[in-house]
Parts: C-alpha cells; sequence; structure tokens
C-alpha cells in the first residue's frame, strides 16, 4: 500500500479523496495555486505545496509542476480527482515515467478513449451502438460538410473533453465557425487540447451511464446505473440511481455493454461508459467512456455499499478485487443535487464572493461533499460547483422528499446559488414520472418556466433583515471579510446604532 | 429605528425584552429566543420563524423556510436612483476579459461580438445590441471585471 498521495485537484473532490486516504492510513500532500492558499483541501491535507498562479495552466493543469511536488514531498501515488489533468494519458504516462503511481486506468485505456475517433472504431467491433459523426477534422471547411451530412443540429464537443466544456450545439450553418472557434479556446483553457469532433445532436434523449470498476487482474463488474439527465448547457445538476426508466431486462444489457465496452481498451480502476438513451425505442448509445472517477459517483456507492475512492486507490497498490458481478445489487434509491455558484435570474450566469454563511444540511439519509465554508472565496478560476448534496432513502419518493428537506436546509450568502432553482426541478410533474431528457431544462425556461420574477420580500424576511442590525450589535453577523466594494457606505455604521 | 429594505420601510422599537415592528402599515409584536452567527429564532406574533441573516454593508442576506432573498438597505433620500447604461454595454457576470475584437471608432452591426467573457471555465461574448459606432473600450483582453462593470460604450 501507499505510504503518501499527491492529490492534483481541488475542493470537494480533492478532499474526498484526502477522507478515504486518511481511513487507509495514507499520508496527502495537497497542491494549490495562489487564490486557493487558504481553501479546505489545503487546510486539510498533512501537506501542502503551491504551484502557482491561479490560471489553471499554471498550477492545477501543470503537469512537470505537479510531478516536481510529487517527488518533492516523496509521495509513492498521485491521483488526479476528476476534470483538470484526469483523463490526459500523457499526464498517466510522466507519472508512470516518474516512478510514481497514476491512480486510475493505464494511459494506455485512457488514450484509447480519450480519442474519441479510435474509441468509436474500437466500440464498434466490440459490438456497442454509437452516435454517427466524425471525428479528425481540421479546417471549417471539413466541418461544414461533416455537418450537413450528418445534419442540423450538431454537436461540437472537444475531443479530450467531459463535463460539458468545449461543448457547442449548432442548430444552422450560420454559427458553426464561432461554435467551433469557442469550443476550441474552451477546450483549451480546461483541457491543454483543443481538437474537437462533431456529431449528431439527439435532442430529446436521456443520458444514462454505467459505472463500471475493474482491477489489475483481470476482474471487471459494473456497478449499474446513473440517469444524468438533468442538465444546463451539457452540465449536469441533479443525477439519480436507478434510473426510473430501466427495466431489469433493458439494465442487464446495458451493463454487459459497458463492461464489454470497457474490456475492450483492458480497462481497470473506476471508469463510466455513458450512453445517450431514446426513451420511444429504449435503444441505447454509446456517447463516451470517462476514464476516471466520476462527480456523481456518491449515488453510486451509496446504492451498491462499495467506497469507490477506497477502493481505486487499493487496486491501484496491487489489491485484487474481491467481489464478483453477482455480489452487487442497487438498494433503495439516491440521488445527487449539484450546488452551483451561479444565478438563475441572471441567466445561471456564474457568480463569485466570499461565502458569508455557509450551513450544509444533516440528517438520516444526507451526504454532502463540498469544498468550501463560511469565509471561503468562490473565485472566477474554477468550476461552480460549491458543494454536492446527495440522498439515500428506501424509495424514489422518499429520495426525492429528503432531498426536498435538505434543500431547504442549506443555507448560503455571499454568492447566489441554484438552490432554487433544483427545488422547482424537484417538485416539478415532469421530474416525479421521469420524463426529464437532456434538452428539458433548456425547453423549459424557453417556455419562460422557472423564470424568477423579481418577487416581492416576504415581510418575515424585511423583519428578519431589519432586526439582524439590531441585535446582532458587536458585528457578530458582519462577516470581517466583504463582497460590496464601497468602504465608506454609510450603512456600514448601522450597527453601532441603537434606538 | 427605520430601515429601507428594497424601498420598504421597516421600524423596530424596543418593548422590554422584545420588540414591535411596523411594516405596511401593521405592528407585529417579535420575540427574539436565540441570536448568534446571523442565525435567529424568532417569535413573531406568536410564530415561530427560524432566520438566517448576513451583513455585507448594504446588502442584507435572508434564508427562511429554504428561501433565500438578497435585500438592499437603502437610504430614503437615495431611493431610486440608477445609474443609467443606456449606451454601454456591462459585464453581465464577474470574471476575466478573453478578447476584444473591436477598437474605439468600429462600426458594427447588431447581434456583433465585441468581446468575449470568461468565468468558472464558461465563456460569454458581449454583443451589439444594435447597429452603431464603438465609442469607448474601457476593458483590455486579461482584465478582471466585477458583474455590472461597463465594458464599451456606443454610440449611434
Amino acid at each position: 500500500m501507499f505510504n503518501k498521495i499527491l492529490i492534483a485537484n481541488r475542493g470537494e473532490i480533492a478532499i474526498r479523496i484526502i477522507r478515504a486516504c486518511r481511513e487507509l492510513g495514507i499520508k496527502t500532500v495537497a497542491v494549490y495555486s495562489t487564490v486557493d492558499e487558504h481553501a479546505q483541501h489545503v487546510q486539510l491535507a498533512d501537506e501542502s505545496i503551491l504551484l502557482g498562479e491561479a490560471a489553471p495552466r499554471e498550477s492545477y493543469l501543470n503537469m512537470d509542476k505537479l510531478i516536481r511536488a510529487a517527488l518533492d514531498s516523496k509521495a509513492d501515488a498521485i491521483h488526479p480527482g476528476y476534470g483538470f489533468l484526469s483523463e490526459n494519458a500523457s499526464f498517466a504516462a510522466a507519472v508512470d515515467s516518474a516512478g510514481l503511481t497514476f491512480i486510475g486506468p493505464s494511459a494506455d485505456s485512457i488514450r484509447a478513449m480519450g480519442d474519441k475517433a479510435e474509441s468509436k472504431i474500437l466500440m464498434k467491433q466490440s459490438g456497442v451502438p454509437t452516435v454517427p459523426g466524425f471525428e479528425g477534422l481540421e479546417s471549417d471547411g471539413d466541418f461544414k460538410n461533416a455537418a450537413k451530412e450528418i445534419g442540423y443540429p450538431v454537436l461540437v464537443k472537444a475531443a479530450a473533453g467531459g463535463g460539458g466544456k468545449g461543448m457547442r450545439v449548432v442548430n444552422a450553418e450560420g454559427e458553426l465557425s464561432e461554435a467551433i472557434e469557442s469550443a476550441r479556446r474552451e477546450a483549451l483553457n480546461s483541457f491543454g487540447d483543443e481538437r474537437l469532433l462533431i456529431e449528431k445532436y439527439l435532442a430529446d434523449a436521456h443520458h444514462i451511464e454505467f459505472q463500471v470498476f475493474g482491477d489489475m487482474h483481470g476482474n471487471l463488474i459494473h456497478l449499474f446505473e446513473r440517469e444524468c439527465s438533468v442538465q444546463r448547457r451539457h452540465q449536469k445538476i441533479i443525477e439519480e440511481t436507478p434510473s426510473p426508466l430501466l427495466t431489469a431486462e433493458i439494465r442487464a444489457r446495458m451493463g454487459e455493454a459497458a463492461v464489454a465496452a470497457a474490456k475492450a481498451v483492458n480497462y481497470y480502476n473506476a471508469g463510466t461508459i455513458e450512453f445517450i438513451f431514446d426513451p420511444q425505442t429504449a435503444r441505447y448509445y454509446f456517447l463516451e467512456m470517462n476514464t476516471r472517477l466520476q462527480v456523481e459517483h456518491p449515488i453510486s456507492e451509496l446504492v451498491t455499499g462499495i467506497d469507490l475512492v477506497q477502493w481505486q486507490i487499493r487496486i491501484a497498490a496491487g489489491e485484487k478485487f474481491p467481489f464478483t458481478q453477482s455480489d452487487f445489487h442497487q438498494h433503495g434509491h439516491a440521488i445527487e443535487c449539484r450546488v452551483y455558484a451561479e444565478d438563475p435570474s441572471n441567466g445561471f450566469l456564474p457568480s463569485t464572493g466570499i461565502l458569508l454563511q455557509f450551513i450544509e444540511p444533516r440528517g438520516p439519509g444526507i451526504r454532502v461533499d463540498s469544498g468550501f465554508k463560511t469565509g471561503s472565496d468562490v473565485t472566477h478560476f474554477y468550476d461552480p460547483l460549491l458543494a454536492k448534496l446527495i440522498v439515500h432513502a428506501e424509495t424514489r419518493d422518499v429520495a426525492i422528499q429528503r432531498m426536498q428537506t435538505a434543500l431547504r436546509e442549506f443555507i448560503v450568502h455571499g454568492v447566489v446559488t441554484n438552490i432554487d432553482f433544483m427545488q422547482a426541478v424537484l417538485k416539478h410533474e415532469d421530474f416525479a414520472q421521469g420524463k426529464v431528457s437532456t434538452r428539458w431544462v433548456e425547453k423549459k425556461l424557453e417556455l419562460g418556466e422557472f423564470l424568477q420574477t423579481q418577487q416581492i420580500p416576504a415581510a418575515q424576511s424585511l423583519i428578519a433583515a431589519s432586526l439582524a442590525d439590531v441585535v446582532f450589535v458587536g458585528a457578530k453577523a458582519q462577516p470581517a471579510v466583504s463582497n460590496e466594494t464601497d468602504p465608506f457606505n454609510p450603512w456600514k455604521q448601522t450597527n453601532n446604532y441603537r434606538n | 429605528m427605520k430601515t429601507i429594505l428594497n424601498s420598504q420601510v421597516v421600524e423596530i422599537n424596543p418593548s422590554g425584552e422584545n420588540y414591535t415592528v411596523t411594516l405596511d402599515g401593521k405592528t407585529v409584536f417579535v420575540q427574539v429566543i436565540r441570536a448568534e452567527d446571523g442565525h435567529m429564532d424568532l417569535l413573531i406574533d406568536g410564530q415561530r420563524v427560524t432566520a438566517h441573516v448576513s451583513s455585507d454593508m448594504a446588502k442584507r442576506w435572508v434564508t427562511i423556510d429554504g428561501r433565500t432573498i438578497m435585500l438592499t438597505k437603502t437610504s430614503g433620500a437615495k431611493q431610486g436612483v440608477r445609474h443609467d447604461h443606456a449606451g454601454g454595454l456591462i459585464a453581465p457576470m464577474p470574471g476575466q476579459v478573453r478578447s476584444v475584437s473591436v477598437r474605439v471608432g468600429d462600426v458594427v452591426k447588431k447581434g456583433q461580438t465585441l468581446l468575449t467573457m470568461e468565468a468558472m471555465k464558461m465563456e460569454i461574448r458581449i454583443q451589439a445590441l444594435k447597429d452603431g459606432r464603438v465609442k469607448s473600450v474601457f476593458v483590455s483582453q486579461g482584465q478582471t471585471v466585477e458583474r455590472e462593470q461597463i465594458l464599451i460604450e456606443m454610440e449611434d
């Protein structure tokens, strides 16, 4: 087993990994950029190393600095988390060459699945259906011809991508070249790789993915599905398992296809096979494989009872995975809500600032994976994910109610969040009936649903806010920090006012 | 003590250990059961209310029953005065300027992309709202901007 692991990531996932290491008796090294000096993941690790400036290329995407940090701190292994360098085959190879262990699949598996062209050919050979499209195009002209052949709408997306970064839906030829340019730039910034591919955009489908897990001794199983169709800008918002759409028979078939897909690239460690699922025909298409731990892994952990991060580490250290497919069953229902720092009343654009209050809900069946605390700074440099709220209950209905209750108790002040928006989705009839496709949110927004009109503040809110000025004299409610720019605002003095 | 929040006047008067609060011509009796660290347990006319309140200069963040609202405390005199951005294009979010594609004097068409911004790895385009000429460009590539900061000024 490893003595020390460097975590090449930040935020909630870095903390999730630190926790698993601690449980296994392994020391941890956090890395950080200048703006993350006081971030929670730095605070919690046994050691920490400054990488550089806030821009990801100077810090969390900088392979040389990360490997040097691992060597300098005498770590045995690097856990990449998700995002950043987690699906970068060159990084996995460089970690190996430096005599360290990359906690994830082999560089060859990452390369095979990361190259969307190669992976599609492989999938077809393995009998897994794929989405029609083209890979390896460069000039605008080639993209134009390809789009014409596939038929609009099309999707251009980062060949090295994931999580919706560097991805654009193009509805007509006029939008194509700008979409390509902007997707390229986003891809370069997110993954350090600007190659794009183009494929048919299947508008009303569901996104259903299968968790796979294998060791380096040839054992590979799946841990069932995750339904991830509640999305905005291709970014998942709410995930659940089991999917309300799958019958036992389709689940078994998709699970077999997922295992076949992973075996085709000699996969080991945690991975996810994403499918596009058409509810009309119950047909599914291989979309891509994420060769890493997934953001939404906790819901699989809750229904199967396995600690995926601990097992990632154990099998990377060479252990045999002791379980077989028949050892796993889905117990109850789990839902994850991603609490983002984004403002639904401002087109879901990012909201940044210092967290004035950050109070996580707790209770039976509630899990919160977060990377922030009251006083943390949410900057514009990184992902808007504040926390993952995950619930587990015996049935889907109870899980939904539990999530609604937990969201009510989640207090975030200082940045605007999507909590109210997620509440609106959870109580929607379409969600209750499992009818939410990947385009559902955008369509509802176009129809003007979920539009928050400037609400008249409730009397209770006004009373509480006014009373706060009186009862919190002595600056107890006044944060030591501020998001407001004017230090001479006369209202700052009202705290000393008493009548 | 009078407080104006989102142009609504709230008047608070101590009454022994408790308070009377007048709002919209209605007076209620409020008992503060517990108040610490921005968390208040209140009895408002006998009804139990738990509120989380954060104060950040003129801003008040309030959460009651899972609903969070941001209120702004104003003085009566300044009420309703807003800076007008008629000819200006403002930043819809905080972030960084990725690229500026126009210069002062450029004639642009409605919908033309004038600059791109990025925050939290998301990119957005700032486009001309109508045909016109670029009067001033206030920002440059790489610059960090606040939400509602003026980026570009246009003229007809």
